[in-house]
């Protein structure tokens, strides 16, 4: 590849980050106004009391919680996606990683804001932090709530590193490629990046040490999060199967809402040259395979429990199969399995345009998934007389549609930020042959390292 | 000059420095002085009783120092007073015996209701709109006797006359004495749902005209036709009491053998809930049941007729009783000969037994005659009414009946309504009959025409919203209480207490009211009034029927005259005896063909007669089987309503000849098919923030049915129809819990 | 040895009368929640009598049911609680620890009997309703799950008198609320550490059961189930 492909890479690439259109100014303008009603309906839900969500007696929990468990499982597309494709050394991983991390890091901050938002007291939430307290009370340690904020910060923090550890070279390349503020703020960001050998060395080490850490990392917080249903003996919650079942469904959730982050950001900023169909036939197939383990794992869950046949877990069951919650139930099932699956398999339907529509699909069945594992279950304990049913009023829908509103909003000033895809990591896609290795030998030779 | 003289002055002298310095209203509040001595934080135990229905449990309240915002001398401030906190049942008092039912629990809401009338009133727009105005006690006072003074002057002093709910204290005696010596009219007492037709009944069979006490947690054997006797009919606590016992014996006892209840009705009430057997009954057939019965247990030789005494004369062909052969008996009533026979032989093997009758059996035109066949089936095993100790029904000793010597609302409102009666001066004294009484009396439109009404009630009902003033009572915590027990116990039982608090509001006790006056008419009353205050009227009754030393004194720690205090009574006997009565069929309003149900209302476990409506505990109670809350409703047949396309929660129609009403529907396996239920104390149109404009009133719709020989309102035989309605207007259902089945075999799914 | 509280509710006694539940208002300032709220299933009960229809008409038949906090020794609200405001005292209560909760409703979810309430909204009285609040029991705040205490105020009350008077406490001077007004003696309240109390004997009952036994909550109520009567049988 010429010098001036190159550049014209790193043009196209860096052109969103240096140049704001009319089109930016509205739809961020749209999504900032969507995002602030979500926040006062937040200030109006602390103000008046949760008692203006639709959580009742015994459904305490309702679209909060979904939304909680939602958003962290779309989590899992980013950083758990990019590590896999990185230590396998997927070479088509190079335009994507990026756009899937940042779709982590945001999702978990919003995911995360669901906890507090969900309290009696969001006043009081920093009683979750153990610090030696006048109080005299450490958080209890036994509560799976205090493992998701350990499990959370965790996940969110390394996020973060391993979003922030392969943009050095691009924040260098934007200092070095304009003046002014932005060359003082990338200069401060680019960590002093100069791209020698030895700098090389460390960034890749650094990333594959992370890209091995954060695997179980993405893997135990999913799996906490479904322990905050399957360790109280609720009806249908209290299944072992619920930590694979829940990382499944996360990936599951997080490849398609990747799948649609990407095919927006390719027509909004003209990346078609970049994300390419195969992209998109690759994730496809993860997608595929996710949704026959999900399917898997449905299927499982069920059948266990219609074979165990206990009461108080057979009317959670059929409620859902049959009864009150059996339309969303099947809606569902049409959306993570009957409709990805022709539009995934046969290879005539296959298309970046039916991949879209599949992650529609899988995002809206997911969401459901997470409500249909909530809901039902706390419906129909197992005290008959208080049996009881949810519908969500409208701050929960308004703060529920502000969520996915804050996810387009911080992507969108995100790809402001940093090129949206990796520049240096296509410039090594690009030349496999002089890849990093052949700066290594130079370094080793120059005696730099060992 | 004594401490609290003194501390009066300077808080006197301080508030009005603070008011003059000060802009802020928070500073400028008067703090008075307390009081009563309490220490802060200690609680003290004061006896009351309750007045909410006529079983007259003896209550402690419990007393704790607290700071409440009252109007003293026209002056707003703050005062540390004693406040009533919790009411528990007087273990003193052998009616309540240390328990309280749940309405009792929630009387305590009566005299910190945020409705309550706390100052005396004056109208101010038209009649039954509503606008009323503050004024003082002497203008209320001078409003009240210039209005005596006038009919006095024109000599036409029957033209007042007193309306009261039934009660059964001094405070009757009082408003008797007063009509009397003042020249007014008989008072008239409002009682519609009351058991008049039992007590008629029992004074015919066994000479005392009063409801029987029965000693349930002796009985073995219950058998009880339609009588709600654990939840709101007679002594629903000492009778609830006496159930325990007689599943479980006495809580520390070796327990004896298990009793048995049979509930005989049409639709399941909290008490047939609890039955061994619940078995449907045909309304208005009770009285061929019990026959029946009776029959078998003649005819099995299990008793001798003579057994019955008096009793069987009352009924026509004993102790032959060949028309109540069990196959006889099932055709009328629809319940199986052999279970008649089996139940009659259990009833006469397993003593003690008794038989209650209460409730809807009575409230059908022939109730007279299932009264009579009851009683002759008590007496016939053993069961004669005499209180003796042996057997385990009775009828109470006590001071003297009261009750019926007033007349009953239905001959008045009659007279009233032709004209005959030319009422001038109403006092109305908490009774509510424009809510409680059938449309055809035409009630709101009668009371309307009297040119004056005085009421003292507490609160603005759809009675009390026609006066013309308002005198508001005291509540039962602020004032000097008493009650004579009709049944409960073998008694006697007086029960009485001084005041539990100070009052709150500028209210005044009704009988203080009432002497106050007398004091002030223009024309003394002839004689005048023996006593200054009622206090000293309780005094005088106190040692009228027990002469020792200290007996003003302990009652009024005790909660009242109880055994063993030095009393001895007689039951109060009358003449027995009344021509002999065979079965005649109910009769119904409304036509069979277009109106197929009969229409049961029932008193809710709640509200009882809808007087309790305005108490917001009691509206967010789940009915017990229901499980509504703030909610009226209309309980079907799952046959019934699958017939009808009425599904649970949809809005029917029910219609008799007299009136329609809008109600949800509940689907309830406890009823027959041909019934249609509901539940009064909802449907108010004006009573209280909680109770106006919430649900319907059954009463509303019921036809002027009467039991012939004493007039009572025969509440249970009228017919409706009903119907889905297709646009609900408004009310809602609002249920406490999911299921009504607990096992998924029984969840249709 | 400390005491462990319990309760024994004897199924063939309890009428349904639900004098318990207001009784139960009255003594622990639980809030009138309204209509609409009602209408949401927010209604507060602390104790309420479960009632179970069984059979059609006309053989049908009616469970009642008094449930309230089991007080389990192996309580599935405990655990959950992030902030240790659902914790289990030395007596054996599971204790609600108002100023420590944060609202999460984890352990009203947890709960498998479903009698943990939530102040979805600041609890409010009209005045002057709030005149009878019971000093002795904290009126909670808006986002606070608050249940059934076994009466802890009287509880500790009696201990402290006892204490004063330096004597142990007697069999039945502690009676919660519901349990002092339930007409028909279905309640009894003791200690499960004496043998000889009321209501250890009655949890040695053969009639004795515990509700939702098999989930290993270990209930300290126990429910003696109704009996039926046989004609030949004396007891």
């Amino acid at each position: 590849m010429s010098r001036a492909a190159h550049n014209s890479l790193a043009d196209d690439l860096l052109r969103p980050v240096l140049h704001s259109s009319r089109a930016f100014y509205i739809t961020a303008a749209i999504l900032g106004t969507i995002v602030l009603c979500g926040l006062s309906t937040w200030f109006y839900q602390i103000y008046y009391g949760i008692g203006v969500t639709g959580d009742n007696w015994p459904v305490f929990w309702g679209f909060h919680e979904t939304n909680f468990v939602f958003w962290i499982g779309i989590s899992h597309a980013g950083t758990l996606i990019s590590a896999i494709l990185r230590i396998v050394n997927a070479t088509w991983r190079r335009p994507v990683t990026r756009c899937a991390e940042v779709i982590t890091a945001f999702a978990l901050m919003i995911g995360a804001m669901f906890p507090l938002i969900h309290l009696g007291r969001p006043w009081l939430a920093w009683w979750l932090i153990p610090y030696p307290s006048e109080r005299g009370l450490w958080p209890n340690y036994r509560s799976p709530l205090v493992w998701d904020f350990f499990a959370i910060n965790t996940y969110l923090l390394s996020s973060l590193l391993f979003l922030a550890l392969p943009a050095i070279p691009d924040m260098a390349l934007i200092r070095d490629r304009t003046k002014g503020w932005r060359r003082t703020l990338y200069g401060k960001l680019s960590l002093g990046w100069q791209g020698t050998p030895k700098q090389w060395h460390r960034l890749e080490s650094a990333m594959h040490l992370m890209a091995l850490a954060i695997i179980p990392i993405a893997v135990s917080v999913h799996t906490i999060v479904s322990f905050d249903f399957s360790m109280a003996v609720v009806p249908m919650w209290h299944s072992t199967i619920f930590g694979p079942y829940f990382v499944a469904g996360a990936i599951f959730s997080g490849i398609a809402a990747l799948n649609i982050v990407m095919a927006v950001i390719r027509k909004l900023l003209h990346l078609e040259k970049y994300l390419q169909p195969v992209h998109f036939q690759n994730l496809g197939k993860l997608m595929l395979a996710m949704s026959l383990l999900w399917g898997y794992f449905v299927f499982n869950e069920r059948l266990v429990t219609w074979y165990g046949n206990t009461t108080h877990e057979m009317t959670a069951l059929w409620s859902t199969q049959m009864g009150r919650y059996s339309p969303l139930f099947w809606t569902m099932v049409f959306c993570n399995f009957i409709l990805p699956f022709p539009l995934l398999t046969i290879k005539r339907l296959r298309s970046i345009t039916s991949t879209v529509v599949a992650s529609c699909g899988v995002v809206v069945g997911m969401w459901i998934e997470r409500f249909l594992i909530i809901v039902p279950s706390l419906s129909y304990k197992s005290m008959p007389y208080s049996w009881g049913s949810y519908m969500p009023r409208w701050p929960e829908i308004v703060i529920l549609a502000s969520s996915f509103a804050a996810m387009g909003l911080l992507y969108l000033l995100f790809s402001k930020f940093i090129p949206i895809i990796s520049i240096w990591e296509m410039k090594v896609g690009e030349h496999p042959e002089i890849q990093i290795a052949a700066q290594v030998q130079e370094a080793e030779a120059a005696g730099e390292l060992t | 000059m004594d401490r609290r003289d003194f501390l009066k002055i300077t808080a006197a002298s301080g508030a009005s420095a603070t008011l003059a310095s000060c802009g802020n209203p928070e500073h400028s509040m008067v703090r008075f002085i307390p009081e009563e001595e309490l220490s802060g934080g200690v609680a003290v135990w004061k006896p009351s009783i309750c007045p909410l229905c006529p079983a007259g449990c003896g209550m402690l309240v419990r007393v704790m120092d607290g700071e409440a915002e009252v109007i003293r001398n026209g002056k707003k401030g703050t005062i540390q007073m004693g406040l009533a906190k919790k009411l528990e049942g007087n273990p003193n008092h052998p009616i309540s015996q240390g328990k309280l039912c749940v309405r009792g629990q929630a009387a305590i809401q009566v005299t910190y209701h945020p409705d309550r009338i706390i100052h005396p009133l004056k109208r101010s727009g038209a009649r039954g709109t509503g606008p009323f105005q503050e004024i003082t006690w002497d203008e209320a006072m001078s409003m009240l006797v210039s209005q005596l003074n006038g009919l006095a002057a024109s000599g036409n002093q029957k033209a007042a006359v007193f309306l009261t709910k039934p009660m059964r204290d001094q405070r009757q005696t009082l408003i008797s004495e007063f009509s009397s010596r003042f020249g007014a009219s008989v008072p008239v007492t409002f009682d519609p749902l009351g058991d008049h037709v039992l007590r008629r009944a029992n004074a015919r069979s066994f000479g005392y005209d009063q409801l029987p006490t029965f000693d349930i947690g002796r009985s073995r054997y219950v058998l009880s036709f339609g009588a709600d006797f654990l939840g709101t009919w007679n002594s629903p606590v000492t009778q609830s009491i006496g159930y325990g016992d007689m599943r479980q014996g006495k809580l520390q006892d070796q327990p004896a053998k298990r009793g048995k209840f049979v509930q005989f009705e049409a639709r399941m009430s909290q008490t047939g809930a609890n039955a061994d057997e619940w078995i449907p009954v045909n309304p208005g057939t009770e009285g061929v049941l019990a026959l029946g019965l009776a029959h078998v247990i003649m005819k099995a030789g299990l008793r001798k007729p003579e057994a019955v005494g008096a009793a069987g004369s009352q009924i026509a062909g004993w102790p032959g009783l060949a028309d109540y052969a069990p196959e006889e008996v099932e055709k009328r009533t629809g319940v199986k000969a052999e279970r008649v026979k089996r139940i009659a032989k259990e009833f006469a093997n397993n003593g003690p037994a008794i038989a209650i009758i209460g409730g809807s059996p009575l409230a059908h035109t022939n109730g007279m005659f299932g009264a009579l066949a009851v009683n002759a089936l008590n007496a016939l095993i053993g069961n004669a009414g005499a209180g003796n100790g042996e057997s385990p029904m009775g009828f109470m000793r006590q001071p003297k009946p009261n009750a019926d010597q007033n007349r009953h609302f239905e001959s008045f409102i009659a007279d009233a309504a032709q004209n005959n009666e030319r009422v001038k001066v109403l006092l109305l004294h908490e009774a509510n009959p424009v809510y409680g009484s059938p449309p055809a009396w035409r009630v709101r439109e009668t009371l309307s025409k009297i040119p004056f009404i005085a009421s003292f009630g507490s609160f603005i009902d759809e009675t009390s919203i026609l006066a013309d003033l308002i005198l508001p009572d005291h509540s039962f915590l602020e004032s000097w209480v008493d009650h004579i027990a009709e049944s409960g116990d073998s008694g006697p039982v007086i029960g009485l207490a001084p005041p539990a608090m100070h009052a709150l509001h500028q209210t005044r006790a009704m009988p203080d009211v009432l002497l106050d006056a007398s004091r002030k008419l223009a024309k003394p009353l002839g004689p005048p009034m023996p006593w200054k205050s009622y206090e000293e009227m309780l005094k005088a009754s106190v040692e009228a029927v027990d002469p020792s030393k200290d007996a003003w004194k302990s009652a009024q720690q005790l909660g009242g005259v109880m055994p063993p205090a030095n009393v001895s009574l007689p039951a109060p006997q009358t003449t027995r005896g009344g021509s002999p009565l065979s079965y005649s069929e109910p009769q119904f309003d409304g036509d069979a063909g277009q109106f197929p149900f009969h229409f049961l209302p029932f008193q809710s476990q709640a509200f009882l007669d809808g007087s309790l409506a305005h108490l917001p505990w009691l509206q967010e109670l789940p009915d017990v089987l229901t499980t509504a809350m703030w909610s009226s409703w209309v309980e079907l047949n799952p046959q019934t309503a699958a017939r009808l396309g009425i599904a649970a929660g949809d809005t029917i129609e029910v219609s008799s000849n007299h009136g329609n009403l809008q109600s949800p529907a509940v689907i309830s396996p406890g009823i027959a098919p041909n019934i249609i239920a509901m539940p009064m104390g909802q449907g108010h149109e004006t009573f209280t923030r909680f109770a106006s404009g919430r649900g319907a009133n059954p009463i509303s719709i019921l036809a002027p049915m009467t039991e012939p020989e004493t007039g009572s309102l025969a509440w249970a035989a009228t017919r409706v129809r009903v119907a889905k309605v297709q646009s609900p207007s408004k009310s809602k259902l609002i249920l406490f819990a999911g299921s009504l089945r607990e096992h998924p075999e029984d969840i249709g799914r | 040895m400390p005491h462990h509280w319990g309760m024994a509710v004897d199924l063939d006694r309890c009428t349904g009368c639900e004098a318990c539940v207001v009784a139960c208002h009255a003594e622990n300032n639980i809030a009138t929640v309204g209509d609409s709220e009602a209408a949401r299933g927010r209604a507060m009960h602390w104790i309420r009598v479960e009632r179970y229809w069984e059979g059609e008409f006309p053989e049908v038949k009616v469970k009642f049911r008094p449930v309230f906090c089991q007080q389990c020794d192996n309580a599935p609200c405990e655990p959950v609680c992030p902030t240790y405001a659902s914790a289990h005292s030395e007596e054996g209560l599971n204790a609600q620890i108002y100023n420590r909760c944060i609202g999460t409703r984890y352990c009203a979810n947890a709960c498998t009997y479903n009698v943990r309430f939530f102040n979805f909204y600041p609890p409010a009285w009209e005045k002057p309703l709030h005149l009878q609040l019971n000093p002795d029991v904290s009126v909670r705040e808006g986002g606070v799950m608050e249940k059934c205490t076994f009466c802890v105020q009287r509880i500790n009350a009696a201990e402290v008198a006892a204490g004063m008077q330096k004597r142990t406490l007697m069999d039945g001077e502690i009676q919660p609320a519901c349990v002092q007004s339930c007409t028909a003696n279905a309640l009894v309240f003791g200690d499960l550490n004496d043998p000889e109390s009321a209501v250890s004997k009655l949890a040695e009952s053969p009639r004795g059961t515990k509700l939702l036994e098999e989930l290993g909550t270990k209930p300290k109520v126990t429910y003696l189930l109704k009996e039926s009567w046989h004609e030949s049988r004396g007891a």
